[in-house]
């Protein structure tokens, strides 16, 4: 090993521009927000702990944690689990896994922003292709009668595809009932096929002779082998998982944005959201900073428990 | 029979993967179909994939003059997909945010390397006084999302004058803890006789980063390299916040925006156009190096911003 100063030289931008970018923004964060600051005023006032009230108190911010929640609680775990199936079906296929690994990975690669307006005029109620399948789908005897549960004995005009038929089709960003459920589709198209490269990695590292084993004790089954042997050797891969996916989902933006801006009457208002239109459109940088800080809050506590669970070494080898 | 059973199941798989590729595969298909398509054909839901590709009049070249004189019809009228196109790259200025796309996300990747690089090696391989505290604020620094710090670095920024610049998209990139951490992990496994053998040869500390250790380290950078450009070239959020109005500097997701508000009526096709120019060069890259773009956006989505 050398006994040079050179490491100086190389190690020192590095940590002027961590303490510069990411260390020194989270104190201004905190500090601002205590105070009622905005860009171009020349001076400020303190205001105690009045932001994190408002937080508290304002029916919109109510709002903001409720939409916000909801499509986590949405989004991770149906994306998580269309990852791993995806993952089991591909890697138990004889030929063209390849290719639909190349399908479901597209939209991890390919520019939000630009899908989401694809996205946008494919659920558009007038030019949109969805609502034009499910209108056609309502003069199709056996369609109607599997979507509106009329082959099970349920009376057709009471059930929910039935009512549509009769009115019409959805506005499925526009309206408040379908806005955060539509938003929370586009964040799970996006979001799978990373799951699912991840899950396919874990696969490869479950032992094969732990499925013989298994055979062995009884378990015949498929469910009972995915049971006993896939679902817990994969412990590290959910963890992960799950925590990346729900920080990325903490951090959506780019679809509310561009299609609803929080609304039909605050639905879609989640908090990276919020923060952009508090603290940089509305110029009340008090408010989008406690909102900053209570962010950073949340994905703290969710990257502890994953280094938690990490840490006790979730596989049951 | 067991073989039928097996066949039956195989079958059943590649239906319900089917199904699934057909909903992932459905906005670029409608993507790349409106980009073809007229807008009575968009409008009416009709033409298929590819339109019939009857010839259309812009109506915007009616209204221009050429040499004194309007156009007449047969100079304006065109096919649908030509015009989709025209009008993307004419409307707007496309052309320059993909260059100022290329532009961000490469000097993005470069400076980022030019810091992480020399960090990583000397927390790998040199020995000084305070290693571990420096390896321990890298580590602390990964948990910070940049989500999280963009509006304090927005104001930081803004106090400097420095919004609407092209130092505003660039700057809070430069430092990626991550890179860092990545290629420390790598230099980690490089033996040291190799170092070594470069220090008794003269080299200096500063040539053995740039000609021993950056050599080695291609396939990481590699992987680094995709994580970093495809971040950056997707990226909306931040171009959001630090740009405001100057078309000029706006890099392609933040100028299809702007194309999107500007949009009068139906101009959908030409739109769709401007989205597929911008969504094609990663998925192209992607579809000829898929293993490359798989393993670089997993292996480093280890970082969770």
């Amino acid at each position: 090993m050398s006994n040079t100063r050179s490491h100086i030289w190389f190690v020192s931008p590095a940590v002027l521009l961590m303490f510069l970018i990411l260390i020194l923004p989270v104190f201004v964060a905190g500090t601002f927000s205590f105070t009622d600051y905005n860009l171009g005023s020349p001076d400020f006032k303190w205001v105690g702990w009045k932001n994190y009230e408002s937080l508290g108190k304002f029916s919109s911010y109510k709002k903001m944690f409720t939409a916000s929640l909801t499509y986590v609680v949405i989004v991770v775990p149906v994306s998580v689990l269309l990852g791993l199936g995806s993952a089991m079906l591909i890697s138990s296929l004889r030929f063209g896994g390849e290719l639909y690994k190349t399908v479901f990975f597209l939209p991890v690669m390919a520019t939000l922003l630009a899908m989401a307006y694809a996205w946008e005029f494919t659920l558009d109620p007038v030019i949109g292709v969805i609502n034009k399948f499910l209108d056609d789908g309502c003069s199709v005897g056996w369609f109607y009668k599997l979507f509106t549960g009329s082959w099970l004995g349920f009376n057709p005009t009471e059930s929910w595809y039935g009512e549509l038929c009769n009115d019409r089709m959805p506005n499925w960003l526009g309206n408040k009932k379908y806005a955060l459920g539509s938003i929370s589709f586009i964040g799970i198209w996006q979001a799978f096929g990373f799951n699912m490269v991840l899950y396919l990695a874990g696969l490869t590292s479950v032992p094969r002779d732990l499925y013989a084993a298994a055979e062995m004790d009884g378990a015949n089954s498929p469910w009972e082998k995915f049971k006993l042997v896939t679902w817990p050797m994969l412990g590290p891969t959910h963890v992960f998982v799950v925590t990346i996916t729900s920080i990325r989902s903490f951090q959506v933006f780019d679809t509310v944005e561009a299609l609803t801006r929080g609304g039909p009457s605050k639905s879609t208002y989640m908090m990276v959201y919020a923060m952009f239109e508090k603290g940089v459109k509305q110029n009340l940088v008090g408010m989008g900073s406690a909102l900053t800080i209570v962010f950073l809050g949340f994905v703290l506590i969710l990257t502890l428990t994953q280094v938690y669970f990490i840490n006790r070494k979730v596989h049951y080898s | 029979m067991k073989q039928l059973t097996n066949l039956g199941s195989e079958a059943g798989k590649h239906i319900i993967l089917i199904i699934g590729a057909i909903v992932v595969i459905l906005p670029f298909y409608l993507m790349l179909s409106f980009s073809f398509k007229s807008p009575a054909e968009i409008q009416s839901i009709s033409g298929g994939f590819f339109g019939a590709q009857e010839m259309m009049i812009d109506r915007k070249c009616l209204k221009t003059e050429s040499e004194g004189l309007m156009r007449s019809k047969e100079e304006c009228s065109m096919l649908p997909i030509v015009y989709n196109y025209k009008a993307a790259f004419e409307e707007a200025p496309l052309l320059r945010y993909l260059l100022n796309g290329v532009i961000v996300t490469l000097s993005i990747f470069a400076i980022q390397v030019i810091i992480a690089l020399p960090c990583a090696y000397a927390l790998a391989k040199l020995n000084f006084w305070g290693r571990d505290v420096v390896f321990g604020l890298v580590i602390f620094c990964l948990l910070i999302p940049v989500h999280a710090i963009a509006l304090p670095l927005y104001l930081m920024l803004a106090k400097f004058g420095l919004t609407n610049t092209f130092a505003a998209l660039i700057i809070p990139w430069t430092i990626s803890v991550f890179g860092i951490f990545l290629m420390r992990q790598f230099f980690k496994t490089v033996p040291d006789d190799l170092i070594n053998a470069a220090r008794m040869d003269g080299m200096s500390e500063f040539s053995i980063v740039w000609k021993v250790m950056l050599p080695t380290a291609i396939p990481a950078l590699l992987a680094f390299a995709i994580f970093s450009v495809v971040a950056h070239w997707n990226d909306y959020y931040w171009p959001r916040i630090v740009i405001t109005g100057d078309q000029d500097l706006m890099t392609p997701p933040l100028g299809l925006r702007m194309f999107k508000s500007d949009m009068d009526g139906n101009e959908y096709g030409p739109m769709m156009a401007a989205a597929t120019v911008i969504v094609a060069p990663l998925v192209v890259a992607f579809l000829l190096a898929q293993r490359r773009f798989i393993e670089g956006i997993t292996l480093t989505g280890m970082k969770s911003r």
